[in-house]
C-alpha cells in the first residue's frame, strides 16, 4: 500500500541539519507507516552498496612537472621586461600629454641644450616686430594683388558687354528679316485666297443667270399655248 | 599542521615556483580527481582527461585561489565543471558505456588496483567498484553528480545547490530521484546473475 508523503518524508530524512521537530515527525511517521519505511530501508541499503566504493590508486600525472618546469624554465627578467614594454605606449602618451600641456620647449643651439616651461617672455619684442612687418608686408601684397583684380575685372566686363550687343543686333536684325518674310508671304497667300474666292463668286453668278433664262424660255413657251 | 593549512602553504610555495610544491598538491589531490572521474565518467581513461583537465585547471588560476574557500572545495568545484565540459564534448550517454561483460573485463583490467593489498581482496574491491560505476552509469549525468557530490565528497545540499545553481529542494529532488533509480537498478543487479 504507496503512501503519499513517502517523497517528501524521504527527501527530508536526507536532508542536512533537520530540525529536531521535523526529526521527530519523521521518525514517528516511520515507525507507523509501513510503506515509508520499507522504502527507506532500500534506500540505505542502496547508499550502504555505493558506499563499498575503494578508492583506487591513481596513475601519477607527470605531466604536472613538466608543465611547471616549462613554464618556470622562462627567465623572471625577461618576463619582467616583456612586462614593462607593455607600459611603453601608455607612458609615451603620458609623457606627451604632459609635454603638450606644460607648453614645453627644448631649444638646441650653440650655446647648449635647454628646457624651458610655458611662453618665453625675452622673445616677445622681438617676435612683436617681426609680427608687425609680417602683417604690412602682408598688407601690402593684398593691396596689390586686390587691384590687380580689379583692373582684370574691369576689363574682362567690358568685352562681355561688348559681346552681348553685337550679339544681340545681330539677333534682333535676323528676326525682323524673318517677320518681314513671313508678311509678305502671309499676303501672297491672301491674294491668292482672294482670287479663288472671286472666281467662285463669278462661277456662281453665271449658273443663276443660265438658270433665270431656262425659266424665262419655259415661261415664254408655256404663254403662247395658253 | 592542519591538511586546509598543508593545502595553503603548499600553494604559496608553488605561486612562488616551488616546483617540489606543485608536485606534492598534485600528488595529494590526483587520487581523488581521479575516483571522481571513475565515478562520474565511467572509465579509465576519461577518468585520466578529467583528471589532466582538471589540474591544468588549477595550475592555470592558482593564482586567484583567494582562500575564500578550502581548496579541496575549490578543486572539485572545477573538477564538476570540467567533467560538464568532457561530458558535453563526447556526448557521453548512460548507454555509450560499456556494460557487457565482456567490455567490463575489459575496462577493468585498464583500471589499476592497489597494489599493496591481496590479490583476492582486490578483486572483490574491483568488482564492487565496477558493480558502483554500472549503477551510476544508469543515471543522467545531473543526477550522478548529485549524488557524487553528497556521498563521495560530502557536500550540503546547499552547497551542491550552489554549484549547479539551482534550488535546495531541487538539489534534494535529484538526490532522492536518483537514489530510487539506483534502488531499482541495483535491485536488477542481484536478481538477475
Amino acid at each position: 500500500m504507496s503512501c503519499p508523503k513517502t517523497q517528501h518524508i524521504l527527501q527530508e530524512y536526507f536532508a542536512d541539519n533537520l530540525a529536531s521537530l521535523a526529526k521527530e515527525k519523521i521518525e514517528s511517521h516511520l515507525l507507523v507507516c509501513g510503506h515509508c519505511s520499507n522504502e527507506l530501508e532500500s534506500l540505505l541499503l542502496t547508499q550502504s552498496t555505493l558506499n563499498q566504493w575503494k578508492n583506487e590508486r591513481a596513475p601519477h600525472w607527470n605531466r604536472g612537472m613538466e608543465l611547471f618546469r616549462r613554464e618556470h624554465q622562462t627567465p623572471i627578467s625577461g618576463f619582467s621586461l616583456w612586462h614593462r614594454l607593455q607600459w611603453a605606449p601608455t607612458i609615451a602618451c603620458f609623457v606627451m600629454m604632459i609635454v603638450l600641456l606644460l607648453n614645453v620647449n627644448f631649444v638646441s643651439s650653440q650655446e647648449g641644450f635647454s628646457v624651458s616651461f610655458g611662453s618665453t617672455s625675452d622673445d616677445s619684442p622681438a617676435i612683436e616686430e617681426r609680427l608687425v612687418a609680417f602683417q604690412e608686408e602682408q598688407r601690402l601684397a593684398m593691396d596689390t594683388l586686390a587691384g590687380r583684380i580689379e583692373d582684370r575685372q574691369s576689363s574682362n566686363n567690358i568685352e562681355l558687354l561688348q559681346t552681348v550687343l553685337d550679339q544681340n543686333q545681330q539677333t534682333t536684325a535676323e528676326n525682323l528679316n524673318r517677320i518681314y518674310a513671313f508678311f509678305e508671304q502671309q499676303r501672297l497667300r491672301d491674294l491668292e485666297d482672294m482670287r479663288v474666292g472671286y472666281q467662285d463668286l463669278v462661277d456662281n453668278d453665271y449658273e443663276t443667270i443660265r438658270s433665270l433664262q431656262q425659266l424665262a424660255q419655259f415661261v415664254s413657251f408655256q404663254s403662247p399655248e395658253r | 599542521m592542519s591538511l586546509i593549512d598543508e593545502d595553503e602553504a603548499l600553494i604559496a610555495a608553488a605561486l612562488n615556483g616551488s616546483a617540489l610544491a606543485w608536485e606534492k598538491l598534485v600528488r595529494r589531490y590526483e587520487s581523488k580527481i581521479y575516483n571522481h572521474g571513475l565515478r562520474l565518467m565511467g572509465n579509465s581513461s576519461d577518468a585520466m582527461d578529467l583528471m589532466q583537465e582538471v589540474f591544468l585547471g588549477v595550475y592555470r588560476n592558482l593564482h586567484r585561489f583567494r582562500g575564500d574557500a578550502k581548496f579541496s572545495s575549490w578543486v572539485f568545484r572545477i573538477a564538476h565543471n570540467k567533467a560538464i565540459d568532457i561530458n558535453r564534448r563526447k556526448r557521453l550517454t548512460t548507454t555509450q558505456i560499456r556494460t557487457s561483460d565482456q567490455e567490463e573485463l575489459a575496462f577493468l583490467d585498464l583500471v589499476p588496483g592497489e597494489t599493496n593489498i591481496e590479490p583476492d581482496n582486490m578483486v572483490s574491491e574491483q568488482q564492487r567498484n565496477r558493480q558502483v560505476i554500472s549503477m551510476l552509469a544508469k543515471l543522467p549525468l545531473e543526477q550522478r553528480l548529485v549524488v557524487e557530490l553528497k556521498m563521495f565528497q560530502s557536500q550540503t545540499f546547499e552547497e551542491i545547490a550552489n554549484l549547479q545553481d539551482i534550488s535546495v529542494n531541487t538539489a534534494k529532488t535529484r538526490f532522492y530521484t536518483a537514489l530510487k533509480k539506483l534502488k531499482v537498478v541495483s535491485e536488477e543487479i542481484h536478481v538477475l546473475p
